[in-house]
Formats: C-alpha cells, structure tokens, sequence
C-alpha cells in the first residue's frame, strides 16, 4: 500500500472551505470529533453536510483548511490512502462481485492475510452470512444496506462516514437500522460521522449534533441539549417544533427579561435569551406548553388562543391552537388524567408555559 | 434462510427467490404486436433461409455449367472445408484483428465520452455517429483514398521507413484498418452505454476501499463494462468477419475473405450457387459457435 497513511485519533478539520466555482459550499468550517464517538451532521440538503463528509473521505479537496486525523494531516491525499471509508447513500456496492467479494474487496487490497476471516466476521456482525454467495441486485435495499456497513466496518477504518445511509429504507426497516447501527457502533468503538437531513435519525442516534446551514456550522452539542436550548432561529425550527413569537424587550424582571408580544408581557430566563435587548424570537416546545379551560394563576406565562385542532393520539393528546399574533401553536398534552379536557375546535383556552422552559433567539436570520 | 433474515430484521416482505413473476394472463395484443415483425422475418429471412439451404446441396449439370438438380449432396459442404479454409481463416484472422483493434480505439473513447468529455459528450457522440450519414461503400472508398501510395499516411510512413512493403492500399493492413473504422461506432455505442448507466458512486467506493485509480478500473470499472464490451466485440466480429465491401476495395488481388468468394460464386462463376450457398451457411455455423463459446466464457447474465 503505497501512500497509505496510518493515522489514529480525534478527528478534526480546520477552517475548512470548499467552493465550487462561485458557489461556497462548505464555508470556513472548524470540527473537532473525539474518536469513537458518533456524530452526526444534520441539515437541509444542500447546507454543505455531504461536502464535509466527501472532504473527510478524499473524494473532495478542500479549497482550503485541513483535515487532520490525530497528529497525521490528510489534506491532499487520495481516498485509498486514508484510513476512512464510506457508506454511500445509494449503497454504491459491486453489481458484478458477490456480497462475499464485496465485503472483502478492502481487505485484498490492502493485501490483509487475515481477508477472509475477517469478511466472515463483517457479514456475521450485520448478520448477512447466508446471503454470502448473492449478488447486490438479489438483496432487499435493507439488506444491501447491511452489506454496504459490512464492507466498510470489514478494514476498521479510524472513520466510518455515512452518508444518508438509511434515506432510501421506509420507516419501520428505517428505526430498526438506527437501533442496529448504534448497536454496532458501540460494539466496534468506532469514530461514525453520520450525515442526514432526518432530525429524529440525528437526536436518537449521535452523541453529538452539529446543525448545518448554507456551509456553515449554526450549532453544535448533545441532542437534547440543542433541543432544549438552540441559539439560532434556524435550529429552533430544524431540531423539533417550535412555538415561536416575537416580541420587543421592555423590561427585566430579576433573572428575567420581559419581552412585549402584541401588549402580553412574555417573561425569558436571561440566560437562556441569546438576545438582551431590542427584539427577539421567543420559542417553546410544545410538550412545555400547558392548555387550560381557565387562566391558571402564578407566575408561568400565559396567552390565551382559540383551538384550531384537536387530535387524540393515546399516550397524549395533540393540539393546535391559534394565538392571538396569527401564528398557530403546537400543544402536546400527556393524557395524565382519566377525564379528559373535552375541548373542541373553537373553544377559547389558555396556554401557559413556564418562563424557564422559553428560549429567545435572535430575530433577524430565518 | 428467511426465517433468520426475519430475526436480522431484513425486509419481511422481500422474496429472494426472484423477480416477480409477470402476470400470466395473455392478451392477443402481444401477439397483434408481433405479427409484422414475424411476417417480415418469415418471409424475407426464413424463407431465403431454406431456400438457401437448399440450394446448398444441389449438385451441377456435368458439362453444363450453370446448370444443376435438387440433391442431396454434402460434396459442397466438403469443398468449403477444404478448397476455402485458407479464406475462412483470413476472414476470422483479420475480423478478429479488426475487434481488438476497435476495442482498443473505442474503449477510452467511450470512457472519456462518459466520465470525461462534460459539456462535449454530445459534439462526441455526433462525431461517432455522423459517418453513418454517408453510405458505407463511400466511406471506404474514401479510405482507398487515405491508404493511396500518394496518399500522406503512406508518404509519412514511407519517409519515416516504417513501411516495410511500400505501400499499404492492397494489403492485409489496408482491409484490418478499413474493417475496424467501419464498424469502430458499433464497438463504441455499447461501451458508451455501460459506462454511461454506472454509478459513479461504485467507481468512488473502489477508491474509496483502497484500490488505487488503476486498480479501481480494472476491478470495478472493466466488470462493470463487460456488458457493453461483449455486445460491441459481437457487432463488430460478426459483420467483419462476413464483410467483401473492405477487402474488394482495399485489399490485395490474391488471399481474399471468406465474403468475397461468396459474392464471387454467386455473381461471377457460372453454377457457383451450391458453391456459395453452402460456404454461406458454413460461415454461418462456424461464427455461430464461436459466438456461443466466447458468450459462455465472457457472458453475464445481461447483455447489453
């Protein structure tokens, strides 16, 4: 393996842009992903994510920046001499080669002795050993996206990227590859990067979230803790839903600022308001939002709406409620009680939520 | 085995065991379809066919030459065998040179079409195809031209002393080059089309699991183009190796192709039908057989 290069450790790119002619793809980009860890890149399609990834992999040079693996600096260097491998969105196997070949084809080339013990053990690991002898075109899209895992995981690449790996499986087979492939990855001890356009996919499986937007990184952390505090309208509004208002800042009250929404004073936590002054995009989620019959008294926020929609879902209870600033809000109510609250489209109710729970972002971006 | 592909959580719906099977029902329809199709082959291909074959074993009139009775005799078959073997082995040698010579044009042209040429690839594929807007018998008398002793391919060669012989109009050379540019877009189209249909990402994923550009082509793109390879090796082989139109304008006076000697014994010598009929029909089995040997060893599933 002429050129090949050993690297072992964090991942980690540094201020990495890519362009393609007037177009800024990937946009000064810094990452630092600890090894072993699974991450994922989440965005909208053409927000970079898959630029990064194809970056990581050698199959794009950077226009500038780095890409390092540990000390070892893999800026420049072709796919083959990277110790990453890939499993491409559309699967991308062999047509021509058996599931068996397939899966060792990494191994041979690398001239691995141990090629077919390890091919057996890879096929073992996505439990696809009686397919061995198939060809691609004779497996279910389930059943090619094992494989494709197979003949990545097979050299034990220091990264394993994925790109959309589950996009082309429908929902059901789609939540049984996100238990399986979290399950794998905790058992190989790998360092995943996992690209997807899927929120749900992103928050269940990685350890950590970076949200992407035209070519640049809006915010990056632990699933719940962008969910529970994003900085950016952007990730308020990707990362779950979000009932949003705006408002202008008038007052602070104690560890508060008071935001005026159309004459209703809303109450933000300071600390959780990126914004201290001026105008600000106010949000909650809608499991932190309580739907009464009456004003509930205390210091929680409260507007009052008219329901649009109810829908009963068993565990909770759905509602859509139309709010007074002519946004329509999400509320989603566990169905705690035996009596339920028996409202009906039309009905005028309270929605109440605590001040802690309200995270204020700038306004200005969409 | 889809009783543990249910327990490795594989699609529970997916049967292995092959396509699905088109719907039995049978509509007159197809067969309304077929109808011209099959009449047209009948008539102008099946009938001719046993016709020939029957002609194939008449015998002559002795000392009436032009003449000759229904029979049955083989004697044609064994003049076929043994007067004209030396033309049969020409026509195989120099269509065989043709095949691997298009082969070696037409592949990287194909590949460039495909992955290469960009904004082009259209410009390249009227270029491959316009020659087809002018009659074949034209083009070659064109290359008459090109090959001509005053001609500049033979002047450049000859001042270089690379040709040996002097001249190249009226050699084997001259017909091997005039056969593989006849039949260069027949290699290239189906090439072009193999190429073309694969995903780019399978190329990617050779590199992407260590095989280095050379190694990817030979290990993913090549198997990937097999198809195509075959078909367009079969497109160019079968009509040279039965092409007269090259070696007539081309080649030399003496050691014609297996195709001239038909065309001669059907056109020139009088009561050459049985003759040419049976050398047809020899050419026709013996192409036959090696077309099944070479699909049997090269085939995939899917041609083209």
């Amino acid at each position: 393996m002429a050129g090949f290069r050993e690297a072992s450790g964090d991942l980690q790119l540094e201020s990495v842009t890519k362009a393609f002619g007037d177009f800024t793809a990937v946009d000064d980009i810094d990452l630092h992903v600890p090894r072993g860890s699974f991450f994922a890149l989440l965005g909208p399609s053409g927000c970079g994510k898959t630029t990064t990834l194809r970056m990581i992999a050698g199959l794009e040079q950077p226009t500038a920046g780095r890409v390092m693996i540990g000390d070892t600096d893999l800026t420049g260097s072709r796919p083959y001499e990277r110790p990453v491998n890939t499993v491409f969105q559309s699967y991308a196997l062999f047509p021509h080669l058996t599931i068996k070949d397939n899966v060792s084809f990494g191994p041979k080339r690398r001239k691995d002795k141990d090629a077919a013990t390890r091919t057996d053990e890879a096929l073992e690991l996505v439990q696809m050993t009686q397919f061995a002898g198939r060809k691609p075109a004779q497996l279910s899209g389930g059943q090619q996206q094992r494989v494709a895992l197979a003949r990545a995981l097979v050299n034990h690449p220091e990264v394993l990227l994925l790109d959309e790996p589950l996009g082309a499986l429908d929902l059901k087979l789609r939540r049984e590859m996100q238990v399986e492939l979290k399950r794998i990855q905790t058992e190989v001890g790998l360092t995943f990067i996992h690209v997807t356009h899927d929120q749900e996919e992103a928050m269940t499986m990685a350890d950590t979230v970076a949200v992407m937007n035209k070519g640049h990184i809006e915010q990056l952390g632990a699933p719940a803790a962008l969910y529970d505090l994003p900085l950016t309208r952007f990730v308020a509004n990707f990362l779950g839903q979000a009932n949003t208002g705006v408002g202008t800042i008038k007052d602070t009250d104690g560890d508060h600022i008071v935001a005026d929404v159309l004459g209703t004073p809303v109450k933000i936590l300071k600390s959780r308001s990126q914004v201290l002054e001026g105008e600000v995009l106010f949000g909650v989620r809608p499991e932190k939002v309580t739907v009464s019959r009456s004003q509930p008294d205390g210091a929680g926020n409260d507007v009052k709406g008219v329901v649009r929609d109810v829908s009963f879902l068993g565990v909770a209870t759905s509602y859509l409620v139309d709010m007074p600033s002519g946004t329509t809000w999400s509320c989603y109510e566990q169905n705690l009680d035996v009596e339920p609250l028996d409202l009906r489209p039309g009905d005028e109710v309270w929605l109440t939520w605590n001040p802690g729970h309200a995270f204020g972002v700038p306004v200005d971006e969409t | 085995m889809s009783a543990l592909a249910h327990v490795a959580g594989g699609d529970p719906d997916f049967d292995p065991s092959g396509p699905v099977p088109a719907p039995t029902k049978r509509s007159w329809t197809a067969y309304l379809l077929l109808l011209p199709g099959a009449l047209w082959l009948g008539v102008f291909f099946v009938l001719p066919l046993v016709q020939l074959a029957a002609v194939s074993l008449q015998s002559r009139y002795p000392g009436f030459p032009g003449y000759y009775y229904r029979d049955v005799n083989f004697e044609n078959y064994a003049s076929a065998l043994t007067d004209y073997a030396p033309h049969f082995a020409r026509s195989f040698l120099y269509a065989g040179l043709a095949t691997l010579l298009a082969f070696v044009v037409a592949y990287p042209l194909a590949y460039a079409m495909a992955f290469k040429a960009g904004k082009w690839r259209n410009l390249m594929m009227i270029c491959v195809v316009a020659p087809f807007f002018t009659s074949f018998i034209l083009r070659t008398f064109a290359w008459s031209q090109i090959l001509a002793d005053e001609g500049w391919v033979a002047g450049t060669l000859n001042f270089l002393h690379l040709l040996p012989g002097g001249n190249i109009i009226n050699t084997p050379l001259a017909v091997v080059a005039g056969l593989t540019y006849n039949f260069l877009p027949f290699m290239v189209l189906p090439i072009y089309a193999s190429l073309e249909r694969a995903d780019p990402r399978v190329i990617e994923a050779g590199g992407d699991l260590y095989a280095n550009g050379f190694t990817t082509f030979r290990t993913v793109t090549l198997p990937m183009s097999m198809p195509g390879v075959l078909a367009g090796t079969l497109l160019t082989f079968i009509p040279a190796a039965g092409d007269f139109v090259n070696m007539e304008l081309l080649g030399p006076q003496r050691g014609k192709m297996v195709g001239n000697v038909i065309n001669d014994q059907f056109l020139a010598v009088p009561g050459g039908y049985p003759v040419a009929a049976s050398l047809s029909f020899t050419l026709m089995a013996a192409i036959l057989v090696m077309v099944f040997l070479y699909v049997r060893r090269f085939g995939t599933e899917e041609l083209v």
